[in-house]
């Protein structure tokens, strides 16, 4: 009897100190605004993934110059974020790696305003270190035991299928393993056991030595377009705009060309 | 009371929402298109082969862990039941980084044999006997335990040789167990996504499972998906009905 008497006191306390820190919680969203020090409250930016590591910067960045503001990454390939947020999940801004998963939402009435571009980037070949395969262009990924290439419907699928296209090249789909994402499509390569892959630049030049870049020649490479957006169900319009103000002004564009994207012209 | 219905609901729930969204009318067809087909084949195989797997080594294991006393015994215990709480993904990083190319038993296998299992379907297999594994030997196990060990000494006091014993005696009256292990197990095989997708990828026909397919379909073409989720759900169902008198029941 003292026994549950002792646990419906410490329930209560339990439930009292959890009310404090929702309402303190409140309280500092609702100061939320300009003050000398920056913008208040917290997003979501669903990122595309090749676009990870540069906005982890990016995020640092920002909430240094906005204290009060908190700031998540939500990684995944463009289209299952565009699918997220069809189906109404939390963001706030949406930084995609094509314009087709972007356009996608735009039609919906998803977005606040237009969707800017501000960035670009390439694709190359990458292989095992030191090229074993000697692996020299498109062409020869068909000598290749396995290639890994994003899924179809991710955007890094797209643009390999397109450089595909473009060197006229067929691989047999039976030597094709499709990962989820850019990240996942790299790590088939620096973690797995894929010959070779189509990845990002960018993404390839951040594997290091992890992997040897074989480069794809100007005519059959394509040009991948990043447009960035607030989502129109987002509570925190102005840090959202904020957020994707300071993507495309100078300290923001520096980061993104120091992992080695393109500036958006 | 309400607790429970809310705990009854939260798992019937999702199931409506899947049985709601199949499209009936277009089921067949959307199960026989080339991509959906080459999966449920693949799927079927697989699963078998690692089911028939978990019983070739699982047996044995539970024997051992059932009738032995050795220094250790729980830590092989505890070890053996570690895939079925381990998340599947870790799991599959496990066994890139032992049986893949360049592992300490996968590059033995590349350099005595030639074999590759990474991104093959043998790698599928492996990686669904590592998940399904547990479930076959925890069954298995409580049914040699539960053993009237009598039954056993009248045979040998028959005369009949250790071998005899296990073949005449021992396997068959845990039979049944031993059938709903290897269903348990084929079950859970049939399912695997973490560690199929992290150690043999995703390659048309030669490791893109039904689980596999259903996620990549989502963005696609979600309609193939639901289809052959309804599969996945069928086959659950199938099992669980098939292990009534054993779990349902009781």
């Amino acid at each position: 009897m003292t026994r549950r008497r002792a646990a419906g006191v410490a329930a209560v306390f339990i439930l009292a100190a959890l009310g404090a820190a929702c309402s303190s919680a409140s309280t500092s969203t609702a100061q939320s605004g300009t003050d000398s020090r920056g913008l208040g409250g917290s997003l979501t930016v669903s990122t595309a993934s090749s676009l990870g590591p540069a906005f982890q910067e990016v995020l640092v960045q920002f909430t240094d110059d906005n204290p009060q503001a908190s700031v998540e990454l939500n990684v995944a390939s463009s289209t299952a974020l565009a699918l997220q947020i069809e189906q109404g999940a939390q963001a706030d801004v949406f930084a995609s790696a094509d314009t087709a998963a972007m356009d996608v939402l735009a039609r919906g009435g998803h977005l606040h305003g237009a969707s800017e571009p501000f960035a670009r980037n390439r694709m190359t070949i990458v292989t095992k270190p030191g090229n074993p395969l000697r692996i020299r262009s498109v062409e020869d990924l068909q000598r290749a035991d396995v290639v890994a290439e994003c899924v179809e419907t991710a955007p890094c699928g797209r643009y390999a299928a397109r450089v595909l296209t473009r060197a006229d090249v067929t691989i047999d789909e039976g030597t094709v393993t499709r990962e989820l994402d850019a990240a996942a499509t790299l790590g088939a390569v620096t973690n797995g056991d894929a010959d070779a892959a189509i990845v990002y630049v960018t993404d390839a030049r951040a594997a290091n030595a992890k992997v040897t870049r074989v480069p794809i020649s100007a005519e059959n490479n394509v040009e991948a377009v990043y447009p960035i957006a607030v989502v129109a169900g987002t509570s925190e319009r102005r840090l959202a705009t904020a957020f994707v103000t300071f993507v495309q002004s100078p300290a923001g564009q520096a980061i993104l060309a120091r992992f080695g994207f393109l500036p958006a012209q | 009371m309400v607790a429970a219905g809310l705990a009854f609901a939260f798992i019937a729930l999702p199931l409506i929402g899947l049985l709601s969204e199949v499209a009936w009318s277009r089921l067949w067809h959307d199960l026989t298109t080339t991509e959906a087909a080459a999966a449920l084949r693949l799927s079927l195989v697989c699963s078998l082969a690692a089911a028939a797997l978990a019983f070739a080594l699982g047996v044995p294991l539970a024997w051992v862990l059932a009738r032995f006393e050795f220094p250790g015994r729980a830590a092989v215990r505890a070890l053996t039941l570690l895939p079925m709480v381990l998340p599947p993904v870790v799991g599959g990083v496990g066994l890139l980084y032992a049986f893949g190319r360049t592992g300490f038993v996968g590059a033995r296998l590349d350099e005595w044999f030639g074999i590759h299992l990474t991104f093959s379907t043998a790698g599928v297999i492996l990686a669904e006997t590592f998940v399904a594994l547990p479930f076959l030997v925890i069954t298995v196990e409580a049914a040699f335990r539960g053993l009237d060990r009598d039954l056993e000494d009248a045979a040998a006091t028959l005369g009949a040789s250790r071998r005899t014993v296990m073949r005449r005696v021992t396997l068959p009256v845990a039979g049944p167990a031993i059938a709903a292990g290897v269903a348990l197990a084929w079950a859970r095989a049939l399912g695997e996504f973490g560690a199929t997708i992290t150690f043999a990828g995703n390659i048309q026909g030669r490791t893109r499972t039904v689980p596999l397919a259903v996620y990549l379909f989502l963005q696609s073409d979600p309609e193939v998906a639901i289809a052959l989720s309804l599969v996945l759900v069928a086959v659950s169902v199938g099992v669980l009905t098939a292990l009534r008198g054993r779990w349902l029941v009781r």
